[in-house]
C-alpha cells in the first residue's frame, strides 16, 4: 500500500470488537519496521482501556516518539507531555488537538465526530507528516473518504457472525458494497438512473422491478443501505455504480469473541475466498 | 435612546447593529456593555465620532480588514488566566492557547502598525508574558520543554531509558519463546494453535483458550518485571515533574492577569472602534454638531437602502433636509418619502452609536427617543388589530413616552381609514407633536395638512416634467429602473399653497395597470377638485 503511494489507511469493522484497533496497531508496527511512524487518529473514541459500552478490556494504543496524533483535547495525556501543534475540529471531548509524541506513550485515541471533521483531520495530518496516516475508522462515517486515495482495511471476526461461513458472507457483502465501481461516462448502459441520497430497500425493489439492466448511480458506496439477499438481487439486476468510489484493499479477521472462538486459519481462509482480498489474522500471524 | 422594535426595524437599527458588530470575542463582550450615547453625552459622542472619522481617514481600508482578521482569530484566553490566577493547573493545550493569545496580540499590533495606526494607540503585545512561554514555542505550537524546569531533562531521560529497557526485555522474552512458538510474538497478547503448541511453555500464561487455540501472554520474569516496575516509577516521577513545571508556569502566567485584562479590554475597544471605522470607510461620514435648534443634514445616505439598491445595480440619491420642529413631507409614490423619514432616524442612531453619520454635514440633537408611527406594527398585540388600529396603538405608545429630545417619524398616518377623518387625525397628531416640542417629519398624501397644522412643508421633487418611458418597461424590474431614472428624489421646500402631485396615474400606467382604467382615472381626476397643497 505504502509503495503505491497510499497516504492514509482507514480500518473499519463489520461490528464492534472485531479487532479494529489490533489491526491498526499491526499496520503501524509494519510501517515502523520500515522506518515510517506517520500519524494516528480515530473516528469517534477508541484506544480506551475498556470498552465504553460494555466495560470489556480493549487494546490501548502505544505511540512511539515522533508519531503525530490527532485526538480530542480531553484525551491528551498529561505525561509524558505531547508537543501541541494546533487545534482543529470540535468534538464532544474538546477540540481535536494535533500533537507530536515526544516520548513513547500509551493513550486513548479519539477523533472528530463528523464526516467533514474526519476528512479535514486526515488531510491536515497528511500535511503535517511525510508518513502514512492511520485511522481507526467507523463504517458509518467513511463517506468523506469516497473519491480520495485512502485505503480501507475491513476488520471482521467472530463478533459479526457465529460461523466462518456467516462471517465470510457478511464480509463479502460489505466489501462488494464498499467497492462499488466508479461511474465511467461513455461506458454506461442505455438507461442511467441517478439516485439522490440513500438507496434503501424501497428504492431497491423499485429499481429491480422497473430499471433492470440500467446503470444505477449513487453518490458514494455508503449511500447504499440495502443489505443481504436484496443487495445481491439488486447488484444482479442493475449495473450499480457510484460517483466517488472507496478503495477496500484488505481484510483482517479476529477469531476470538466474547462468547466463542473459531479456528483462525479456517476463518481467514473463508473471508479471503469470499472477498477476493488479501486477508490477515494479525494476532495469529496468518495470511490467506 | 428609546427605540422600539417597530421603529428600529424601519430606521435600520438591526442593519446598523449588524454592520457595527465586532468580529472577535473581546469586541463582542465590549459591545454588550456599550451604552448608546444620549442627551448629556454630546461631547463624548462627538469625540467618539471624530475619533472614528480620523481613523477612517488615516488607516488603509485593507489594513483595517487585516487588523480585524487578526482580532477575529484572537482566542479568548481569559478563562485560562483566571484559572491560573486561582492556582488551578493548566494543561499543555491550555498553555498552547495562551501562546496563541500572545500571537494574536502580536498579529493585531503588527497589523495596526502596517495599516498606518498611530504608535501611541498600538495595541499591547504582552512581551513579558510571551517571554515566559518562549522556551516551549519554536513555532505556533507549545511543548513543555526541558528549559522550563531543571528536573525535566533528567526525568525524561530516565523515563526514556526505562521505556527502552521494558521494550528490550519484551523483545528478549519474545526472542526466548520464538523458537517454541514458531513465530515472533508481538504485542501484549498472541494466539498459539493447540496443534502447533500442545503444551503451554513455562513463562507464558493463558489469557483465553478454545478447543483450537490459546490466547497467550508472556509472563514477565524478574528482570522484565523490575523493568516494568521501574518504568511505572519513572512515569510517575516524570508526571510529578511535569505537573510541577506546569504549576510554576501557571503561577508566573497568573501574575500577568491584570495586564491580560487590560489587553483584552483594549482589543475589545479596538474591535468595536474598527467596526465603526470600516463602516465609515464604506459610507463616509461627518462629525456631528449637536444642537437642539434643528435637525439638518446634507447629502446623507440611508445606508441599508443604498446597499440594497447597489445590490440590484441601482443608484442611490443622497438626501438633504433642514427640519425645524415639525414638518410635512409629500411627494409621489415611490419617491422616497419613507426613506427620507428613515434617514432621519438612521442618522440619529449613528450619532447614538458613536459612528459618524453618513452625510456631508449633520446638525441635530442627541435624541432620547425615536418613534415611528405608521402602518405595520410588529408586536403581538398590534398584529391582532386592523392596519388603522395598529397605527393608532403605535401612536398612543409613542406619545406615552415622555423623553426629550424626541424624533417622531410619521409614515402616512391614518391612510387606511376614511380620508376626511384620516386627514383630521393627522393634523391633530401634528399639532400635538408641535405642543410636545418634538422633532417630527410626517409623510402624507392628504391635502392641506401642513397648512392646517401650521407646520413646514417639504416634498420629494418627484417626476416633474420628466416623462416616464412606458413603452420601455416590459417587466417590473424595468419599470422600477425607469422610475429610478426619471424620479428626482431630492427633498425641496414647498411654498404655502403649492400643489403636491403624487404622480400616481403615471406610475400606475408604468407599473402595468390596464390602460383603460388609467385613462378613466385621469378623466375623473381632471373633472374633480385640483389639489390644494400639503
Amino acid at each position: 500500500m505504502l509503495a503505491e503511494g497510499t497516504r492514509s489507511v482507514v480500518v473499519v469493522g463489520t461490528a464492534k470488537n472485531v479487532g479494529k484497533t489490533v489491526t491498526l496497531n499491526a499496520l503501524r508496527r509494519a510501517a515502523a519496521a520500515r522506518g515510517l511512524l506517520g500519524a494516528v487518529t480515530s473516528i469517534g473514541r477508541d484506544g480506551e482501556p475498556t470498552d465504553a459500552l460494555d466495560g470489556a478490556a480493549k487494546p490501548r494504543v502505544r505511540l512511539e516518539a515522533g508519531t503525530l496524533v490527532a485526538l480530542p483535547r480531553e484525551l491528551v495525556p498529561r505525561s509524558p507531555a505531547f508537543e501541541v501543534l494546533e487545534l482543529g475540529e470540535p468534538s464532544a471531548l474538546g477540540a481535536i488537538v494535533f500533537a507530536r509524541v515526544r516520548y513513547a506513550a500509551r493513550c486513548e485515541i479519539g477523533g472528530p465526530p463528523t464526516a467533514r471533521g474526519v476528512r479535514a483531520t486526515i488531510d491536515r495530518l497528511s500535511e503535517l507528516t511525510s508518513g502514512p496516516v492511520f485511522v481507526d475508522g467507523a463504517m458509518d462515517r467513511i463517506a468523506p473518504l469516497a473519491g480520495g486515495s485512502d485505503a480501507i482495511v475491513l476488520a471482521t471476526g467472530v463478533a459479526s457472525g457465529a460461523t466462518p461461513h456467516a462471517i465470510a458472507s457478511i464480509a463479502r457483502e460489505t466489501v462488494a458494497r464498499l467497492s462499488l465501481p466508479a461511474r465511467v461516462c461513455g461506458l454506461e448502459r442505455d438507461s442511467v438512473v441517478i439516485v439522490d441520497g440513500a438507496l434503501d430497500e424501497r428504492d431497491a425493489e423499485e429499481l429491480i422491478a422497473h430499471a433492470a439492466g440500467a446503470t444505477v448511480v449513487v453518490a458514494d458506496p455508503t449511500r447504499v443501505t440495502v443489505r443481504g439477499m436484496l443487495f445481491e438481487r439488486l447488484r444482479s439486476a442493475v449495473d450499480l455504480r457510484c460517483e466517488r468510489a472507496l478503495r477496500v484493499v484488505a481484510c483482517t479477521t479476529s477469531s476470538v469473541g466474547r462468547t466463542h472462538a473459531l479456528d483462525p486459519r479456517t476463518l481467514a481462509g473463508a473471508v479471503a475466498e469470499a472477498t477476493g482480498l488479501p486477508t490477515f489474522d494479525v494476532v495469529a500471524g496468518l495470511a490467506a | 435612546m428609546i427605540v422600539d422594535a417597530h421603529a428600529g426595524e424601519r430606521i435600520g437599527a438591526v442593519w446598523l447593529r449588524a454592520a457595527l458588530a465586532p468580529v472577535g470575542d473581546f469586541g463582542r463582550r465590549s459591545d454588550q456593555v456599550f451604552v448608546p450615547f444620549g442627551p448629556g453625552d454630546e461631547a463624548a459622542a462627538r469625540a467618539a465620532c471624530a475619533h472614528v472619522l480620523a481613523l477612517a481617514h488615516t488607516l488603509a481600508s485593507d489594513g483595517v480588514a487585516r487588523v480585524r482578521a487578526a482580532l477575529r482569530r484572537a482566542p479568548d484566553a481569559q478563562p485560562l488566566f483566571a484559572r491560573a490566577r486561582a492556582g488551578d493547573p493548566l494543561t499543555d493545550v491550555d498553555l498552547y492557547e495562551v501562546g496563541r493569545f500572545i500571537d494574536a496580540l502580536r498579529e493585531t499590533s503588527d497589523a495596526w502598525f502596517d495599516a498606518g495606526g498611530a504608535a501611541a494607540d498600538r495595541p499591547p503585545t504582552l512581551e513579558a508574558l510571551g517571554a515566559i512561554l518562549a522556551p516551549g514555542r519554536s513555532g505556533a505550537g507549545f511543548y513543555l520543554a526541558d528549559a522550563f524546569a531543571a528536573e525535566l531533562a533528567p526525568l525524561r531521560a530516565r523515563y526514556a531509558d526505562a521505556d527502552e529497557r521494558v521494550q528490550r526485555e519484551r523483545a528478549r522474552l519474545a526472542m526466548t519463546f520464538a523458537p517454541q512458538l514458531g513465530f515472533m510474538p508481538e504485542g501484549d497478547e498472541f494466539i498459539a494453535m493447540r496443534d502447533a503448541l500442545p503444551l503451554v511453555p513455562a513463562g507464558m500464561r493463558v489469557v483465553r483458550e478454545t478447543p483450537a487455540y490459546r490466547t497467550l501472554a508472556l509472563e514477565l520474569d524478574a528482570t522484565a518485571l523490575a523493568a516494568a516496575h521501574d518504568l511505572e516509577c519513572a512515569l510517575s516521577e516524570l508526571a510529578e515533574g511535569e505537573a510541577s513545571a506546569r504549576r510554576a508556569l501557571a503561577e508566573r502566567i497568573g501574575m500577568h492577569m491584570s495586564d491580560v485584562h487590560a489587553a483584552t479590554a483594549a482589543l475589545g475597544a479596538l474591535d468595536r472602534t474598527l467596526a465603526r471605522v470600516a463602516f465609515t470607510q464604506r459610507w463616509d461620514g461627518c462629525v456631528p454638531h449637536f444642537t437642539t435648534e434643528h435637525l439638518a443634514f446634507d447629502e446623507a445616505t440611508f445606508a441599508p437602502l443604498a446597499e440594497a439598491l447597489a445590490h440590484e445595480g441601482l443608484s442611490y440619491t443622497r438626501l438633504s433636509l433642514d427640519l425645524r420642529g415639525v414638518a410635512v413631507i409629500t411627494g409621489p409614490n415611490m419617491g422616497g418619502k419613507s426613506a427620507a423619514l428613515a434617514t432621519c432616524g438612521f442618522l440619529a442612531l449613528c450619532c447614538a452609536y458613536g459612528v459618524p453619520p453618513p452625510a456631508q454635514a449633520f446638525e441635530g440633537p442627541l435624541f432620547a427617543h425615536v418613534a415611528w408611527i405608521g402602518a405595520g406594527g410588529s408586536n403581538d398585540f398590534t398584529r391582532l388589530l386592523s392596519s388603522f388600529g395598529a397605527e393608532v396603538a403605535l401612536a398612543s405608545d409613542a406619545l406615552a413616552i415622555d423623553e426629550r429630545p424626541e424624533l417622531v417619524l410619521v409614515d402616512e398616518f391614518a391612510r387606511t381609514t376614511g380620508p376626511r377623518e384620516g386627514r383630521a387625525l393627522t393634523i391633530a397628531l401634528l399639532e400635538a407633536l408641535v405642543r410636545r416640542g418634538a422633532f417630527a417629519l410626517a409623510a402624507t398624501h392628504f391635502d392641506g395638512v401642513a397648512r392646517l397644522a401650521n407646520v413646514a412643508h417639504v416634498a420629494i421633487a418627484g417626476l416633474g416634467d420628466r416623462v416616464l418611458d412606458v413603452r420601455a418597461a416590459r417587466n417590473l424590474h424595468m419599470a422600477l429602473d425607469a422610475v429610478a431614472r426619471a424620479m428626482d428624489y431630492r427633498i425641496v421646500k414647498v411654498e404655502a399653497g403649492a400643489p403636491a402631485p403624487s404622480d400616481a396615474l403615471a406610475l400606475a400606467r408604468l407599473l402595468g395597470l390596464e390602460e383603460a382604467i388609467v385613462e378613466r382615472a385621469a378623466a375623473l381626476f381632471a373633472a374633480g377638485d385640483a389639489p390644494t397643497g400639503g
